[in-house]
């Protein structure tokens, strides 16, 4: 299937000119630019905030109870949200006052097995949120400054770090789709998105740039190699998130991994954001300025 | 064709003997051993969520300010606040080391009542029915106390050498606030050149490293050993308890150890004085330039001054201080023993005391010591006032699952990986070294983390199989790159190619490394094990692995090339 994946990519990109090519990752990245706006028109922030940034409690536990049972036994506390995995049970509360958060604490731990609690104080979830978005800006810049340095001309620079934000764009877009909450880990997926997208736009560039041959020869090549790197991620995270997120179905007993479901479903939304970023949006305006820079060199 | 070099053996270049070298000090520092008791055991340390326990992770309230005000109105304002009495402001002097304000008032006022209020040295005259007190003070002694009775809180001013004092608010409060206080003694918050006011939220590394012991300190005297105390960012503080649950560990932080003060009477018998409820405040540790030896100053409430003096006397401390030691005690075990000093016993005899200095002698181990016993003074309650802004819980089992299916996903992602490579080279001979080295990888994180004593945490297992990703592409990259023809390349152009595929590695491992590094030095607690394993994952990876990965094939094939021709 990759092999076939990969040829399928590669006959795709001879047959249509720039224009054509370029248009696809931008129709994209228009239509997840409108999704976030949306979503940030709506809610105030352009992916939806999870607990670990608003403030709250998650609590997971295995029980026999039903959900209705449990979710009267909590009525008196700000229940979000209730809903089951196998058989465990996963509540989202909202901030409460300290004698609330320790009343509940201790009936959960005294009724329930194998508890995980994790609880975020509302002022302490938006200083994270500021870090979140700092953390986010400081990568981006990093990386654009790297990717400066390393190939010191203009164009090949600047569409490295356009393919990184459309990939970072898509990625939140896809995240509000799907209803994935931006949460501590989603964010560590953001800047590996950041990591991962410029491993193959690096490749692409140095193979066009600075390899002898053609370079529709030095595009496929690269694209051969490309494919190969995101495919054995992807198979890498498509496992974790599996394993993380549905092994409950082949075990009742056993829980989701929160952290690692989300930190793998959100790098597998920008693997494949950067597939078509890479071969699409990148390949198609360096082949341009590739076949533009040697055109001007023939006339002068 | 091949020239000598070429036939040297493998062994014996300097990359693959970092390599095993470096392999056999992970397996050093990782020790896995399997005995049919314990099963499968290692060196390695696991974070709570993976071992089981709760933590916490506390906000230190806090503000750091510059200030300024009328020295006048605060003396008006300090003498209202403790005694309710309104007094007239007669002159105020405003010197470089010393503030003089005198001031009168219709009522009585006592040595004794100012110097309840601790604001300085003070002389009262009475005359025509008049009350003349002339305060010998400064003027961050009279803004600490006035903000300090007014919050209820420590206010601690720090002079600094070109003369600014910078105060710390121990208590939550915010800029305006603390503007409406100010403005009440005709102040304000300093501003800085762009105009900004001098206000931050949070406290001084000190009084974070000071809290952060006495937390460590209270939890070891609870018999709690080893409950590691970090502190993260400027004013946050994470703590681990392994093995207790949350609504426990909620409970331990909170509650203060028991001190008590007692004075000796005859032989190892003694009598109780006071509890630390009777303790007013603390001060930080000082050096006494008269009697040249360290301290720590503290103050008494009404109950406790009256009571110490009351047993002082009862006991004969006053009349014989040497026969009758000061002792205090946290949680039953003695700390501090002293005689009272004559003049304290004397003036003892007279009135009851209400600041106190708790000498503890010369020389350097005399400061650590005064450090020591201000922390046990304070009886485990903390300097600032503190806030639990997040905290968590994963019970044992649940974490032991959480590690075995974490273990899990690592080995099948490697698994997924290796299905992929060999559908795209269909060669054993490829799979193989890459395969490997992906493992070689893992463990070399694996002997970093066990020796430097790192906790894996489920982030950091995200992070390890992250790595199993990006080493895996820089694989293919080098593979690729050599068999760009399908076939060994003459040894000149093979170096090249290697080159090349570097390069390229080298600028994704440093994007990466780039990208990773906010969160390494942000205060995010549960993302930093996914951004150290992935950036230590990497630089092994570049450094270690991958050079020796490329020496390999180049050897295998050699070695085809061979069999072929």
């Amino acid at each position: 299937m990759e092999v076939g994946l990969t040829e399928r990519l590669d006959s795709f990109v001879k047959k249509h000119n720039d224009r054509q090519l370029v248009a696809i990752p931008l129709a994209i990245f228009a239509i997840s630019l409108l999704i976030l706006a949306l979503t940030f028109a709506t809610s105030g922030s352009p992916v939806k905030l999870g607990m670990e940034f608003k403030g709250g409690t998650m609590i997971s536990a295995e029980t026999g109870e039903s959900l209705q049972t449990i979710e009267q036994k909590y009525a008196d506390y700000p229940i979000n949200d209730i809903r089951q995995a196998g058989s465990r049970v996963i509540m989202q509360f909202g901030p409460m006052s300290s004698e609330l958060q320790q009343e509940l604490i201790s009936d959960v731990i005294d009724s329930y097995e194998n508890v995980e609690i994790n609880q975020i104080g509302p002022v302490y979830g938006e200083s994270l949120q500021q870090q979140a978005i700092k953390a986010v800006i400081i990568s981006f810049i990093g990386m654009a400054i790297i990717v400066f340095l390393i190939f010191k001309t203009f164009v090949p620079s600047i569409i490295v770090v356009m393919s990184a934000l459309s990939d970072i764009f898509i990625a939140a877009a896809f995240m509000n789709i799907a209803g994935i909450e931006l949460s501590l880990g989603t964010v560590a997926a953001l800047l590996m998105i950041i990591g991962y997208s410029v491993d193959s736009d690096i490749l692409l560039n140095t193979r066009v740039l600075k390899r002898r041959g053609t370079t529709p020869e030095n595009i496929s090549n690269a694209l051969h190699t490309g494919v190969t790197m995101t495919s054995t991620t992807l198979a890498a995270l498509v496992v974790m998130y599996l394993v993380s997120t549905y092994s409950y179905l082949l075990s009742s007993s056993l829980s989701q991994i929160t952290i690692l479901s989300d930190i793998s479903i959100v790098l597998i939304f920008g693997l494949v954001a950067d597939l078509i970023n890479t071969w699409m949006l990148n390949t198609s305006i360096l082949r341009w300025h590739v076949t533009n820079n040697a055109t001007r060199r023939r006339r002068a | 064709m091949r020239d000598d070099e070429q036939e040297q053996s493998i062994f014996r270049d300097i990359r693959v003997i970092i390599f095993i070298l470096a392999i056999l000090a992970s397996i050093y520092f990782i020790q896995p051993w399997y005995s049919s008791e314990e099963g499968l055991t290692s060196n390695l340390n696991y974070g709570l969520d993976l071992e089981g326990g709760s933590w916490l992770q506390v906000k230190l309230q806090g503000a750091l300010v510059q200030l300024d005000a009328d020295s006048g109105l605060l003396v008006k304002e300090i003498v209202n606040i403790n005694l309710g009495e309104d007094i007239e402001i007669q002159s105020v002097n405003d010197g470089p080391d010393e503030t003089t304000v005198t001031f009168t008032s219709d009522s009585l006022i006592t040595n004794n009542q100012m110097d309840q209020i601790g604001v300085g040295q003070t002389t009262i005259s009475r005359a025509d029915d008049v009350t003349e007190v002339i305060v010998y003070s400064s003027k961050e002694k009279l803004i600490s106390t006035y903000l300090g009775d007014s919050l209820k809180a420590e206010v601690i001013p720090t002079v600094y050498s070109d003369g600014t004092v910078e105060y710390e608010i121990r208590t939550a409060i915010s800029q305006e606030e603390l503007e409406k206080l100010m403005s009440d003694v005709g102040g304000s918050i300093r501003t800085d050149s762009n105009g900004d006011a001098i206000y931050r939220e949070g406290v001084t590394t000190e009084t974070r490293d000071l809290t952060k012991e006495i937390l460590s300190e209270k939890l070891n005297s609870l018999g709690l050993k080893d409950i590691p105390v970090r502190t993260a960012g400027e004013d946050y503080i994470i703590i681990d308890f392994a093995g207790i649950d949350l609504a426990t560990a909620r409970d331990i932080a909170e509650k203060p150890g028991k001190f008590e003060i007692r004075i000796a009477t005859q032989g190892n018998e003694s009598k109780h004085v006071l509890y630390g409820d009777a303790i007013e405040s603390v001060s930080i540790v000082g050096y006494n330039e008269n009697d040249g030896q360290w301290y720590v100053p503290f103050t008494l409430t009404d109950e406790g001054a009256l009571a110490l003096q009351q047993v002082a006397i009862d006991t004969g401390a006053t009349s014989d201080p040497l026969s009758h030691n000061l002792i205090m005690y946290l949680d039953e075990n003695e700390v501090y023993s002293a005689p009272l000093s004559y003049s304290a016993a004397a003036k003892l005899e007279e009135v009851p005391i209400y600041a106190w200095q708790a000498s503890t002698g010369p020389d350097e181990d005399s400061k650590a010591r005064a450090e020591q016993l201000q922390i046990h003074l304070r009886a485990g309650a903390l300097p600032v006032n503190v806030e639990i802004v997040g905290s968590g819980q994963v019970d044992a089992a649940l974490g032991n699952q959480f590690k075995e299916q974490a273990v899990l996903a690592g080995f099948l992602a490697l698994f997924g990986v290796a299905f992929v490579v060999f559908r795209k080279y269909k060669k054993r001979s490829i799979l193989l070294p890459m395969v490997t080295t992906s493992i070689s990888e893992v463990v070399m994180i694996l002997g970093f983390a066990g020796a430097i004593g790192w906790q894996l945490d489920l982030a950091s297992i995200a992070g390890i199989i992250a790595v199993i990703g990006t080493g895996i592409d820089h694989l293919v990259i080098i593979t690729d790159e050599v068999l760009y023809e399908g076939k060994l390349p003459p040894k000149k152009v093979y170096l090249t190619r290697i080159t090349k595929a570097f390069s390229i590695i080298f600028a994704a491992a440093a994007t990466t490394i780039i990208a990773m590094s906010p969160l390494v030095f942000m205060g995010f607690g549960a993302l930093k094990g996914f951004a150290i394993t992935t950036i230590v994952g990497v630089l092994i990876g570049i450094f270690i692995a991958r050079p020796v990965y490329a020496r390999v094939m180049q050897e295998i094939l050699e070695t085809n090339s061979r069999y072929t021709e």
